[in-house]
């Protein structure tokens, strides 16, 4: 297994139930060691993704290619190394907690028997469920199920973690302890697949993610090269408006004059904003080695401002946020994307 | 998608392979196997000639005689239940008059419709023979035990055992098991009324019990008779009657069909012919005045020869009418519910009518019974 | 293996219908033993003889359990297998465990025959027990009217209960392939208890008697076969041929279907 590769690739994977297409050729790319979000609204096609990433579907047409062997055929060999928790936890709701993880456990084949006692006690301990450990799983709350659905996940040493809505009916304190898990679980050098259809949760824990819609695959790439995708821009606030449109008009940047962003301030004047190409402006930390002056340096906006007069009371490059990305990509609303 | 269609391969398979052990198994057990060619009269001799005297086997009885099915579930598969019933009624007083002969007559129609599986045992080297019958019936037994003289019958269902006196004579045993003759008897039978009146061939060989057999087949010269040809299996080795299938004229199918379906020719086990009642049993100990022919007539007429009213034989070979004078046995079976729903009122009296037999009861208590039309039976009556 | 068993039993649904299954034999006993041998109408064929011996209340609730009792607890095993933990949501995480699919049907079908066996010795020694309790116990009438000892009368129970089971087979396997039909056990327990029923009322009818000896439950009964003299073992043959047929078809259906299926619930 080389290092650093790929722990999940898929080629042209597909879906079609009956005459609908649930997934439509995607090419998932999941670096090793990454946190990678799978994003995308309700029904847009990731939980099947992830049914035939773990072999529960079969493909329509593609190649999947997991922890660098294929899927479905080597499903006896990869499988053990991945812990899922998907589409929400089921158990035997008259079987205790313990008990349900013990089964789940004795059913790989490769999991220890000798150790299972251990090994369930410290995933229970790990999802901060020990007090509940004897209890039927019946009488554990939605948050609670949730906690076990991922101590199941965590029963062995996975190279792979696939977590399906992982923070789906946990509280705020569940949902930062989830984030917490899975930072150790990188820590550990475990790659995890966490799928969501909230951007807030991909954002705070993930390195990577990918954007799904209606079954396909609309973005995919580092956090910091999905961001960049989006637009900049640049915001000045002052109260000479006019010149300063007419100084960024003049540096080649188209200024928008009914920007949603427009507003006025009594004190400080009006903004004026223009979107900002990531082509001519590159973000990131400024290496002075490599530095060459680019005529759109937001310096040097700046100091052509100051050149012509214009009373800069404030100037900011204003990233796009994911969510704008999201928004763009997927679309606003509730609409479930057909 | 190939994948896909490789885990159903199993299931083709499986299909496969049991559809074909399904055909496959019957054929195999009709295929021949080339037999020297033998005249009708070397079969017969062959017959004849049968040295074996000890042999167990199990004989599956299937008839169609065209009876109706009886309601009360007389009929194959709950006989226990029906017998069970009658157990109540009829046995506590064993030889009492009309409702012992219904129960009786109802045990024996039982015996004629549908499929029977009885086990004989017949040991022959010892003493005047020992013999045991035992007619499985679906969670009852009814077992025939004879032992030297000492004759037994027993039913599991009615929980009876009858003790026949030494001076009774098997063939004097009123009803039961015995109805589901061996081949061997059967054959002894028929071959006895062929005479001149039957035309005697030997069809194809055929493969009865998992052995080959020659097919001896007896077809009536009178066209006045209801059978249409009676075929015997004679088992090539050893020249026993395998298999008795009676077809009726014009039919193709076998309206009565005796069968062995398997055959030990080793001497069975002693202890099977000794029977001790067990404990609970109404045991009745037989005189022998009390036969029924009334039923037992169907197959075998020589039941009755012994009967207190005697019979009288009209016509001959294979168109032969019994005659039975008017007695309390038939008034009886006449006023049984049982036989009502059975028979058919004609003029002058009541007509059963089956494939291979008729039997017509006169309103004067008359019963005329033999393989021929009802109209043959209604003008003996007349005369 | 030893954890579905675990599953199984440790489930309380599957010890009510063990309780029900022991309770009928203790009815029948009382039934008889309050009516006190007074009861002469018709009902299993060896009714009467409980109050001879005790040990035939055991046959008795066999016979009475047969037809309908054990294909309703075994219908419900035998359909919740692969519907049941597709239900629960327990089939995805079984699978990427992961259990290869042909193994968790051989386990559940395996399963769900531990049932069928647990079963039929449940109502034989609850049968034997109430019996003994409530009755004589003596030497042991066979259908033939011969006599055996308790000892033999024991191994004849264990070999009966072994026929019943086995006679299950049958059932079971299409209760595992109709589980495999469906995400819904209600469904499939029904769909095998109707398809037990149905195959029963085909072979009460004498219409169809060409069909009767392919029925799965033809030979049910037959095994009072066993409590002949000597044994007629030719029904003992035919059913287990019979059973394994349906095992062995029902059994790689169950299996076309399960491989192929995507599992989605």
């Amino acid at each position: 297994m080389p290092e650093g590769g790929l722990a999940i690739q898929t080629r042209g994977l597909t879906k079609v139930f009956g005459r609908q297409t649930v997934v439509n050729g995607i090419d998932l790319s999941v670096p090793r060691g990454s946190v990678f979000g799978f994003l995308g609204p309700n029904g847009s096609g990731k939980t099947t993704s992830i049914r035939m990433l773990l072999g529960l579907a079969s493909a329509t047409s593609g190649e999947i290619t997991v922890l660098g062997q294929q899927m479905p055929k080597r499903a006896g060999t990869v499988l053990p190394r991945v812990g899922a928790l998907i589409e929400g936890p089921g158990f035997y709701p008259f079987l205790s907690g313990t008990a349900n993880l013990r089964r789940l456990d004795s059913a790989d084949r490769f999991a220890r028997t000798s150790t299972r006692t251990a090994r369930v006690g410290e995933a229970l301990e790990r999802v901060g469920l020990t007090h509940a450990a004897g209890k039927k799983v019946r009488a554990y709350s939605l948050g609670m199920k949730q906690r076990l659905g991922i101590a199941n996940a965590l029963l062995t040493p996975r190279d792979l973690i696939v977590l399906d809505e992982p923070t789906n009916g946990l509280d705020p304190q569940g949902t930062r302890e989830v984030r917490n898990l899975v930072r150790s679980l990188t820590a550990e050098g475990t790659t995890v697949f966490v799928s969501s259809h909230l951007l807030a949760e991909i954002e705070q824990m993930c390195t990577h993610a990918a954007v799904m819609r209606a079954g396909n695959l609309v973005a995919q790439g580092s956090l910091d090269e999905l961001r960049q995708a989006g637009q900049s821009r640049v915001r000045v606030l002052t109260p000479d408006p006019g010149p300063a449109r007419r100084v960024l008009a003049e540096l080649g940047l188209a200024v928008e004059v009914d920007a949603d962003g427009r507003e006025t301030h009594p004190l400080d004047g009006e903004s004026v904003t223009a979107p900002l190409d990531a082509g001519n402006w590159v973000d990131g930390p400024i290496d002075a080695g490599t530095r060459t002056d680019r005529p759109l340096d937001p310096e040097r906006i700046v100091a052509a401002l100051v050149a012509a007069g214009v009373r800069v009371r404030g100037f900011a490059v204003e990233r796009a946020s994911l969510e704008d990305l999201f928004v763009a990509l997927t679309g606003e609303g509730f609409d479930v994307a057909q | 998608m190939s994948t896909v269609w490789k885990r159903w391969i199993p299931a083709a398979v499986a299909g496969v392979v049991v559809a074909g052990a399904a055909v496959a198994v019957p054929l195999s057990a009709g295929a021949t196997s080339g037999l020297p060619e033998k005249s009708p009269q070397e079969v017969l001799a062959l017959v004849a000639g049968s040295t074996v005297t000890a042999f167990s086997g199990t004989v599956e009885q299937t008839s169609d005689l065209g009876l109706p099915t009886l309601p009360s579930g007389t009929g194959s598969g709950s006989g226990s239940a029906s017998t069970s019933g009658a157990a109540s009624t009829s046995d506590a007083s064993g030889s009492d008059g009309s409702a012992g002969t219904a129960a009786a007559a109802s045990s024996a129609l039982d015996l004629l419709t549908g499929t029977h599986t009885a086990r004989v045992y017949v040991d022959g080297t010892t003493g005047s023979g020992n013999l045991r019958v035992q007619v499985l019936d679906r969670l009852a037994e009814r077992d025939v035990i004879k032992q030297g003289d000492t004759l037994w019958l027993y039913d599991s269902g009615k929980q009876t055992a009858v003790h026949a006196t030494p001076t009774a004579t098997p063939d004097a045993v009123p009803t039961g098991p015995e109805q589901t003759a061996t081949p061997q008897q059967l054959a002894e039978k028929f071959l006895e009324a062929a005479g001149s009146t039957t035309d005697v061939s030997v069809g194809g060989d055929v493969t009865v019990a998992g052995r080959s057999a020659y097919d001896l087949v007896l077809t009536p010269q009178s066209g006045s008779t209801l059978i249409g040809a009676v075929s015997i299996a004679v088992d090539s080795e050893t020249g026993l009657p395998l298999r008795v299938e009676v077809t009726a004229a014009g039919a193709s199918n076998p309206a009565f069909s005796s069968s062995f379906t398997s055959l030990d020719l080793s001497t069975p086990s002693a202890d099977l012919f000794s029977f001790t009642p067990p404990a609970g049993t109404t045991v009745t100990e037989k005189a022998v005045e009390k036969p029924s022919a009334a039923s037992g007539g169907a197959t075998e007429p020589s039941h009755s020869e012994s009967d207190a009213p005697k019979p009288v034989m009209t016509g001959s070979g294979w168109s032969s009418i019994v005659e039975l004078p008017a007695g309390s046995e038939s008034s009886a079976l006449t006023s049984s519910p049982l036989l009502a729903q059975l028979t058919t009122p004609v003029s002058g009296g009541h007509l059963l009518s089956t494939t291979l037999l008729n039997v017509f009861v006169a309103d004067d208590g008359r019963m005329f019974a033999g393989s021929v039309s009802a109209e043959a039976l209604e003008a003996a009556a007349a005369q | 293996m030893g954890s579905e068993l675990a599953v199984l039993f440790r489930r309380r649904r599957t010890w009510v219908m063990l309780l029900a299954l022991a309770l009928i034999p203790v009815l029948v006993a009382v039934a008889v033993r309050i009516s006190s041998a007074g009861s002469s109408g018709r009902g299993p064929a060896f009714i009467e003889q409980i109050s001879q011996n005790g040990l035939f209340v055991a046959l008795v609730a066999l016979t009475i359990c047969i037809p309908l009792f054990l294909p309703l607890t075994v219908g419900v095993v035998a359909g919740d297998t692969i519907s049941g933990e597709a239900n629960l949501g327990t089939l995805r995480y079984l699978l990427v465990s992961p259990v290869g699919r042909a193994r968790l049907l051989l386990v559940k079908f395996v399963a769900a025959m531990a049932f069928c066996l647990a079963a039929t010795v449940v109502i034989v020694l609850a049968g034997v027990l109430i019996g003994a309790a409530l009755f004589p116990v003596g030497p042991v009438t066979l259908l033939s009217g011969d006599t055996i000892g308790s000892g033999e009368a024991a191994l004849r129970a264990l070999l009966i209960a072994g026929y019943v089971t086995v006679s299950l087979l049958g059932l079971t396997a299409i209760g595992l392939f109709i589980s495999t039909l469906t995400d819904i056990p209600v469904g499939a327990m029904a769909a095998t208890v109707v398809i037990s029923i149905v195959s029963q009322v085909l072979d009460s009818l004498p219409q169809l008697s060409a069909l009767h000896p392919w029925l799965f439950s033809h030979y049910w009964l037959d095994f009072a076969d066993l409590l002949r003299q000597p044994i007629e073992w030719s029904s003992f043959g035919t059913n287990t041929l019979l059973q394994l047929a349906y095992l062995a078809v029902f059994g790689t259906l169950a299996y076309g279907r399960f491989a192929s299926k995507d599992v989605l619930s």
